[in-house]
């Protein structure tokens, strides 16, 4: 994927001095390994600043929201597929929108890398299907395909899903990927182990949220944690309270959850909250046959109603 | 919500008509006799608030 | 300042004994990272730690703590009386702390102990815990604490510094409490010899000399603070900022917390929380006004007092002891160290960068 950044900057450079676009948002080089920083380039001279390598996850639809001017953007599969559904929510128009679809191979997950070296990581590079790691005096290889993001493992939208100028050749999608696994191991606890189970899973959580933060689908002017009038959850490190949250938040991304895994990216804790959203995403799929940010003209499944929708639950 | 933990049978979900007391009722009882049998909720309990959580980390 | 040689072979013995007048706290493993831990019986704490990943504030400041209780019940006489908490507070004492975190405390200390006010909760637990730092021999490629006013290797605000001298440690006693502890710990009580204080000397050279990353703060107070308020770099540095307060969060010099009632039947407790300023809640008015409205002015506003009001205000360097973990631990590499040289280096005409 090296090989995208001449033609991402080309394509950049072009439509802003077209004037098609007053601001392009992509990513700068990072200043530590195995991750880049979010940007916005203003001036066609400026578009050399413009890298893409794997190690950018984190979604930039996020940081479209409410724009006013007209935007171009660097989208890979799951973050054209936020844009969709960012564009059916509303908060932002397509007619604003130049985006610069990036076929994607998978993006590294920096965590795995960072449990599994002792020392302090201080580079990182790709070569062929490998990753050297180099830090500490010490050197290790890893196969590229065992150190991706899990949501990059099980991906089958690798391919923009809308985009008005493609960088690159579609890369092949993944077919019969076993998305669900871990899901249905965790559906088949019983509910004793499975309250526990997530006892485990957030027990260091810090109530930071970055993993609410950096979602694109997060973006109430006042979310349902903070507010305080009513008080719908405790404030405090209460694992109760942190449950809820966490809860409540994967049920609000429920039919809107793309799995690009920047929430399990951006956690300083590293906990793996996807564990709970993919399961909604997976009711959605089940149940619905729906899933997330496919196409602009279909409504989602929980803003519809239909006769055959299943009803189980009710007696 | 069975997925967090909580017991199948400890939330309902039913649509009675204003018309439908004998349902009303039956369905009443079920959730009850239900939850009853579960007992109380183990799991995702706030406990009281103490000063015991005042101790550091 | 005594050193005195403590031979490794002896470590967990005296560790045991202190188990026996202290709370004893330090870094174990945690899944993936290191935290500080209250130590078991027979649990020694882990030194082949870099540091971690959480800093140890939260030992004396912790994330959240009950302040007041009261009684809702009106058939009580003290109802709607609010009462502080009672808590015992026995000694502890951390072993392990790394020399920036250390220091970081003397700098939240300018917060809650000052000359007019005095928080009762932190000062409490800050006088009853003694701290034994664990010098740095290998610091990290973030790691800024020389330029940032500390040092892998400095003393402030320890009562006793470990040096990892290969087969025993040597430690650096600063104060009484120090003392105290050496004496409990029965490991030694001989003073060593200038040799010592030379080997130290070496691995101190030996250790800064490692340190790769550098800030320049020499020009920060002769900046204008509208100037730096109004810079165009702002824009720029904040687009990637997502809020999430992770930087505050981890940071062994962020002060803010929030206060917070919750009642359970008439039981009611006033709990203070951490609180961060990259939160719009963090400045919302009764009124609806909210003079941070947007992410830009939010993170200015972190920077701007770590980096100018504080050093304005105290005189005395910034407010940051150079851990790097914001640097670590920001979901999208805001990095300190690019700010500040940008705030340090930042003329008025200049055009953005
Ligand atoms: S919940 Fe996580 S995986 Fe889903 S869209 Fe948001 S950031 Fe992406
Ligand atoms: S990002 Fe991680 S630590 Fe922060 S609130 Fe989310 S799960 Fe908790
Ligand atoms: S600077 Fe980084 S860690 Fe801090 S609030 Fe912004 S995104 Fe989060
Ligand atoms: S600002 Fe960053 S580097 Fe400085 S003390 Fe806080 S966390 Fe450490």
């Amino acid at each position: 994927m090296l090989s995208y950044n001449e033609k991402i900057r080309h394509i950049a450079k072009k439509i802003l001095a077209e004037g098609k676009v007053e601001i392009v948002i992509g990513y700068r080089r990072g200043t530590l390994p195995m991750i880049n920083e979010p940007c916005f380039i203003k001036h066609p001279e400026d578009v050399t600043r413009l890298i893409w390598d794997r190690h950018c996850g984190i979604n930039l639809t996020n940081y479209l929201t409410q724009r006013k001017e007209r935007i171009g953007i660097i989208a890979k599969g799951c973050d054209s597929r936020n844009i969709i559904t960012h564009i059916i929510e509303n908060k932002i128009k397509r007619e604003q929108l130049v985006i610069i679809g990036v076929p994607c191979k998978g993006m590294i997950d920096r965590h795995k890398i960072a449990s599994q070296f002792e020392e302090e990581i201080q580079k990182v590079k790709e070569d062929g299907d490998k990753i050297v790691v180099t830090g500490g005096g010490i050197e290790k290889i890893w196969k590229l395909s065992d150190v991706l993001q899990e949501n990059c493992i099980i991906c089958t939208h690798r391919n923009p899903v809308i985009y008005d100028e493609l960088v690159a050749e579609p890369v092949a999608e993944q077919k019969d990927v076993n998305r669900y696994e871990d899901i249905r191991r965790i559906e088949r606890l019983s509910p004793a182990e499975k309250a526990e189970f997530f006892d485990d899973l957030l027990a260091s959580c810090i109530r930071c949220y970055a993993c609410r933060n950096v979602c694109p689908l997060c973006y109430c002017d006042t979310c349902f944690v903070d507010g305080s009038q009513p008080q719908w959850v405790g404030k405090s490190q209460d694992p109760t309270d942190i449950r809820t949250f966490h809860f409540l938040r994967a049920f609000h991304c429920a039919g809107r959850c793309t799995d690009c895994g920047s929430c399990e990216r951006a956690c300083p804790m590293g906990i793996k909250v996807r564990t709970l959203t993919k399961k909604l995403e997976k009711d959605c799929l089940e149940l619905f046959n729906w899933e997330a940010g496919i196409d602009l003209e279909q409504r989602p499944p929980l803003t519809t109603y239909n006769p055959n929708d299943p009803d189980d639950t009710f007696r | 919500m069975e997925y967090m933990g909580i017991e199948p049978g400890r939330i309902h979900f039913s649509w009675i008509s204003s018309a439908e007391a004998t349902k009303f009722v039956d369905v009443v009882n079920e959730v009850t006799s239900t939850v009853k049998a579960l007992g109380p909720r183990k799991s995702f309990v706030k406990t009281p608030l103490t000063t015991a959580k005042n101790k550091a980390a | 300042m005594n050193v005195i040689k403590i031979d490794k072979k002896t470590w967990t013995e005296g560790i045991g004994r202190l188990q026996g007048f202290y709370r004893l706290i330090g870094p174990v493993k945690d899944g993936d990272f290191y935290q500080f831990k209250a130590l078991e019986k027979g649990e020694s704490p882990d030194f082949s730690m870099l540091n971690t990943r959480l800093s140890p504030k939260s030992i004396i400041y912790p994330q959240s703590e009950v302040m007041f209780e009261y009684s809702l019940d009106e058939t009580r006489d003290d109802c709607h009386v609010i009462k502080e908490i009672q808590v015992e507070y026995s000694p502890q004492v951390v072993f392990g702390i790394r020399p920036c975190d250390a220091k970081a405390f003397l700098l939240v200390q300018r917060n809650f102990e000052t000359p007019e006010y005095k928080d009762p909760y932190w000062i409490r637990l800050y006088e009853t815990t003694a701290l034994i730092g664990l010098a740095c021999n290998t610091p990290c490629s973030t790691c800024f604490c020389v330029d940032a006013g500390s040092g892998p290797f400095n003393d402030a605000g320890l009562d006793i510094l470990l040096i990892d001298a290969g087969e025993y440690y040597y430690a650096r006693v600063n104060t009484a409490k120090g003392e105290k502890i050496l004496k409990d710990s029965g490991w030694s009580e001989e003073t060593e010899t200038k040799d010592a204080e030379l080997a130290i000397e070496n691995l101190k050279q030996a250790a800064e000399n490692r340190i790769t990353a550098r800030i320049s703060t020499d020009r920060l107070k002769e900046k204008g603070v509208p100037d730096l308020f109004n810079a165009p770099f702002w824009e720029d540095v904040a687009f990637a900022c997502i809020n999430c307060g992770t930087c505050t969060y981890v940071c062994p010099t962020c002060w803010c917390f929030d206060i917070q009632d919750e009642v359970r039947g008439t039981d009611g407790v006033r709990m203070r929380n951490w609180d961060s300023c990259m939160y719009p809640l963090f400045t919302l008015h009764g009124s609806g006004h909210n003079p941070r409205d947007a992410k830009t002015k939010r993170l200015r506003q972190r920077f701007m007092h770590k980096l100018k009001y504080y050093v304005d205000k105290y005189n005395d360097g910034i407010q940051c002891v150079g851990c790097g973990r914001c640097i670590n631990l920001c979901p999208v590499n805001i990095d300190i160290r690019k700010i500040c040289e940008a705030m340090n280096g930042f003329e008025p005409e200049q055009k953005s960068i």
